[in-house]
């Protein structure tokens, strides 16, 4: 493998890294903000990528199907929000159980397993074959990174409303948010909604992308999505302060997820390490602002008990 | 104000471990009363506050607030009426959150949350001014997150979110417990100020007789799950913790049972 | 800085030009295999001994393996495009689809796919891609087994069509066949099941119609052959499987592919692309070259079918081969495969 290589495998590796990047954005609002693990992405995203792709091959124009694949992400996310606050299921039963039924509702979506979406028939928004040689405002990078400052724009625009607040507050405390008057319920479900939308969003792109949708490529979804999270955090969490920027770091976290991973590939690692690998990234960069607290604190400054 | 009308609750009805935490119990609060509570361990002074906020739903009897039936309603939708403070400093703030985010999540207490910005130039000069009033220096750190805060600090704001938007009644929850002496005693008054400036009808549990005579225009004692002892206005004024001891012996047959109360 | 720059430029450079060189002497061949499988891997050594045969060591094959994970397909390939290789092989349908996503000039040639019409999205596929993409096809002969049926069962009149209802292929397949029995008087009724759950269920229910039961190359099903067999064979019931590893856990016989000689057939192919220089778009999809009619000992028996003579025995073959071991190290029947591929 040489420079050269990798340097020309580098506008594949971001843009895959910018995808998942915004998928993991999906996975910071419920995990960071709301404090929810959700496990329905593993299937909201490939129904994200059914949707889109299927509409599409049935001759819907792009962006309603895009739509129609961000709205049945929100579904999704609005089953798993009643499975826990309607039926009192808890949290990671929740996301299980929708992850499980979304396997035969994707496989009803595409009528089968595997659905190609085949980037010379239609002119998708991003595809691995729009990396070079096409004008910069229809390069792939170019819209996937347009597409989460929309994102991180609109984001950061609603947790800042009274409706946002009140989501944040629901996260961080439900005995507050209760007493402060806020239906934590209600507040649950829309969150888990956002979240699964987003999620499928990302899906619609990364079917493009790669030219399919398969009712297996949700497969691990959240440990990429937490990676992308904890990999931002660990490395720019210190500059990153504002939640705006937090979110950056989410997606630079992706990008640099996907550039490890692309790397690894091209260096030709054993394949039956691929997967240990890419948990020893995750578990590498969790492990990172552990051993800062452990050994390079600073005497830190408490919050004194003492002085009220 | 405030009506509790024969209100039982019983906790793992049917098991062996099944409590009767509330019975039959009778509570009538008049506009800008502030009565304080006592009693011994499990006599049912928390579960009472619970029953008024609606954490869950008493098994017998009704619960008004200025003349509405609140019975059923769920707890985020009473809290309206409702401002609260808890015993433990965790648990009145979001941590993750800004101080004055936490304020201008209590500012809007009761009304629907709307996609107008979370927080108005205006209402955080008002936060300042609040926050000054505490005298822990807040006002100069607004945007911190209140996961940064002592405990104390962090009651103090807790008080100031739940009277902000001025409530029916206020339900103060051993708020000062958790707290050392030299903070709780702040607390405290800052309490006493608030409830007096804005005239508040106040409902707070307390463990220490002392600070239960000292404050308030009225004390009741609870005893197995309903109110055994209610004095107010000038007998009140004269009580002792000593007769305080002696009549609840009396009213209930026993000794006055609290690990803390006997202590402080 | 700049000087730092300049050097990391010409150093680019400098290897970039080494490369070139490189690639007037010898090709590089990028394999992409979606998951690790018997039948995956067999495809792919063929492939690599049908090559390696006649250039030699002026082939490099970059092989890189998905590990189930259809996404990662993208990045592999996104490698190999980056590399600028000579040829890819797509080995199983993502593998396939993300290639053909990734490069419109590198030749792409799939194999263990089953269809490309629907793999590409083709409509009205005609048996030529038209583009940069070719390769072969893992379908066994529909008809012939229809035909095998009657051939071993000239009694039968009803035959039960067991598959599993999310696998497309399977549904392919199970039309085509009842289609073909219908043409001699058979009739037929589907037994789609949605998961292992059901499997056994809709077995006992395929078992009450049928006379003989006909189980296409279905991946579910493969995996469950232990509970089919217990079923069946106490019921009375014999099964024509679409493949070897169905056929050896519950099946009466099948007509086998090899995937090995798949992927030696696709080895050609691009043998014919990079040293005759062959045009890719105009290359029809192949299918397996040969098929062997193949029976289960055991269960035959047990049923007392009559096995006709161009029958082999499950294994037997590869107990000859175990037999000749060291005189044909190689050649075309080195690696008979009979698992069915993951798609």
């Amino acid at each position: 493998m040489s420079l050269t290589t990798l340097l020309a495998a580098m506008p594949g590796a971001i843009s895959q890294g910018v995808i998942w990047g915004i998928m993991a954005i999906g996975v910071y609002i419920t995990y960071k903000v709301l404090d929810f693990s959700d496990l329905t992405v593993d299937g909201s995203i490939c129904t994200g990528a059914a949707v889109c792709v299927v509409l599409m091959i049935n001759g819907v124009s792009l962006p309603i199907a895009m739509v129609a694949a961000v709205a049945a992400g929100m579904l999704t996310g609005l089953v798993t929000g009643l499975f826990h606050t309607f039926m009192g299921i808890p949290a990671i039963l929740a996301g299980i159980l929708t992850q499980l039924s979304l396997y035969s509702v994707n496989l009803k979506i595409m009528g089968k397993a595997n659905q190609a979406i085949n980037a010379r028939n239609y002119d998708l928004l991003v595809s691995m074959q729009k990396l070079r040689n096409v004008p910069f405002y229809e390069n792939t990078i170019f819209i996937v990174l347009l597409f989460s400052a929309v994102m991180i724009a609109v984001l950061y625009w609603f947790f800042g409303t009274e409706a946002g607040c009140s989501l944040r507050a629901t996260g961080s405390n439900l005995n507050m948010s209760r007493a402060q008057g806020i239906n934590t319920n209600f507040n649950k479900v829309l969150g888990l909604m956002i979240s699964n939308g987003i999620v499928a969003l990302a899906g619609a792109l990364l079917a493009q992308y790669q030219g399919f949708a398969e009712v297996q490529m949700g497969r691990g979804a959240i440990v990429i999505g937490l990676a992308a999270v904890i990999i931002g955090e660990a490395l720019f969490g210190k500059i990153f302060r504002n939640f705006a920027l937090r979110m950056v770091s989410v997606i630079l976290g992706g990008i640099v997820y996907y550039i490890v991973y692309q790397t690894v590939i091209l260096f030709g690692l054993d394949p039956d390490l691929l997967k240990m690998l890419s948990a020893l990234v995750v578990a590498t960069f969790l492990a990172v602002p552990h051993w800062k607290n452990k050994w390079f604190a600073k005497p830190a400054k408490k919050g004194g008990t003492d002085h009220a | 104000m405030l009506e509790i009308r024969n209100v039982s609750k019983t906790f793992n009805p049917g098991t062996i471990n099944a409590k009767t935490a509330l019975d039959n119990l009778n509570l009538t609060l008049n506009a800008g009363d502030f009565v304080t509570v006592i009693g011994g361990n499990g006599a049912g002074k928390s579960t009472m506050l619970n029953a008024i906020a609606g954490v869950w739903k008493p098994d017998a009897g009704s619960i008004h607030i200025d003349g509405t039936n609140v019975t059923g309603m769920p707890e985020y939708r009473r809290a309206r009426f409702l401002g609260r403070v808890f015993q433990d400093p965790m648990m009145g703030t979001a941590a993750d959150m800004g101080i004055e985010e936490n304020l201008a999540l209590a500012l809007r207490r009761g009304q629907r949350r709307t996609m107008r910005w979370g927080i108005t130039a205006s209402e955080r000069e008002m936060y300042r001014e609040k926050l000054k009033m505490l005298n822990l220096g807040l006002e100069n750190r607004m945007t911190s997150k209140v996961g940064l805060l002592s405990g104390g600090q962090r009651q103090a704001l807790t008080l100031l979110m739940a009277t902000l938007k001025q409530p029916k009644v206020l339900l103060l929850d051993e708020h000062t417990a958790a707290l050392d002496p030299k903070t709780a005693a702040l607390v405290l008054q800052l309490s006493d100020q608030i409830i007096r400036e804005n005239n508040l009808t106040t409902l707070m549990i307390t463990h220490n007789m002392h600070d239960a005579i000292q404050h308030g225009n009225r004390l009741i004692m609870m005893h197995e799950g309903h109110v055994i002892l209610d004095i107010s206005g000038e007998a009140k004024k004269k009580l002792t913790v000593e007769e305080l001891l002696e009549q609840f012996s009396v009213a209930s047959g026993k000794q006055f049972a609290s690990d803390r109360a006997l202590l402080s | 800085m700049k000087k730092v720059l300049a050097l990391v430029l010409v150093a680019m450079m400098m290897l970039g030009s080494v490369c070139a060189v490189a690639e007037d002497t010898t090709y590089t061949i990028g394999i992409c295999q979606l998951v690790q499988h018997v039948a995956l891997d067999a495809a792919t050594q063929g492939f690599r001994d049908a090559i390696t045969e006649v250039l030699g060591d002026k082939v490099v094959f970059d092989e890189k393996n998905a590990f189930g994970d259809s996404p990662t397909c993208a990045t592999i390939v996104n490698g190999f495009v980056s590399a600028n290789v000579d040829l890819i092989l797509a080995n199983a349908t993502p593998a396939l689809q993300a290639a053909a996503s990734a490069s419109y000039d590198i030749p792409i040639l799939g194999t263990s796919v089953t269809e490309y019409g629907v793999a590409l999205e083709i409509p009205d596929f005609t048996g030529v891609v038209g583009y940069n993409v070719s390769g072969t096809s893992d379908l066994a002969p529909l008809d012939q087994q229809a035909a095998m049926i009657v051939e071993l069962f000239p009694e039968a009149k009803n035959v039960g069509l067991l598959f599993c209802s999310s696998e497309p292929n399977s549904a392919y397949q199970v039309k085509v066949v009842a289609e073909e029995l219908a043409k001699v008087g058979i009739t037929t009724k589907d037994f789609p099941f949605s998961d292992l759950n059901d499997v056994a269920a809709v077995t006992t229910a395929a078992c009450e119609f049928s006379d003989v039961i006909y189980v296409p190359t279905d991946n579910t099903v493969a995996s469950a052959t232990g509970i089919v067999d217990g079923v069946c064979r106490p019921a009375g019931v014999p099964i024509i499987a679409g493949e070897e590893g169905i056929c050896s856990g519950c099946g009466v016989a099948t007509l086998s592919i090899s995937y090995y000689d798949l992927g030696y057939a696709t080895g050609l192919m691009a043998l014919r692309i990079l040293v005759d220089g062959e045009d890719i778009t105009k290359m029809p999809i192949e299918y397996a070259p040969n098929f062997t009619k193949k029976y289960n000992e055991e269960i035959s028996a047990e049923f007392g079918v009559t096995i006709p003579e161009d029958y082999i025995a499950i294994g037997a073959e590869e107990e000859a081969e175990a037999a000749e071991e060291g005189e044909t190290a190689e050649g075309t029947e080195a690696a008979e495969e009979s698992e069915p591929a993951a798609e």
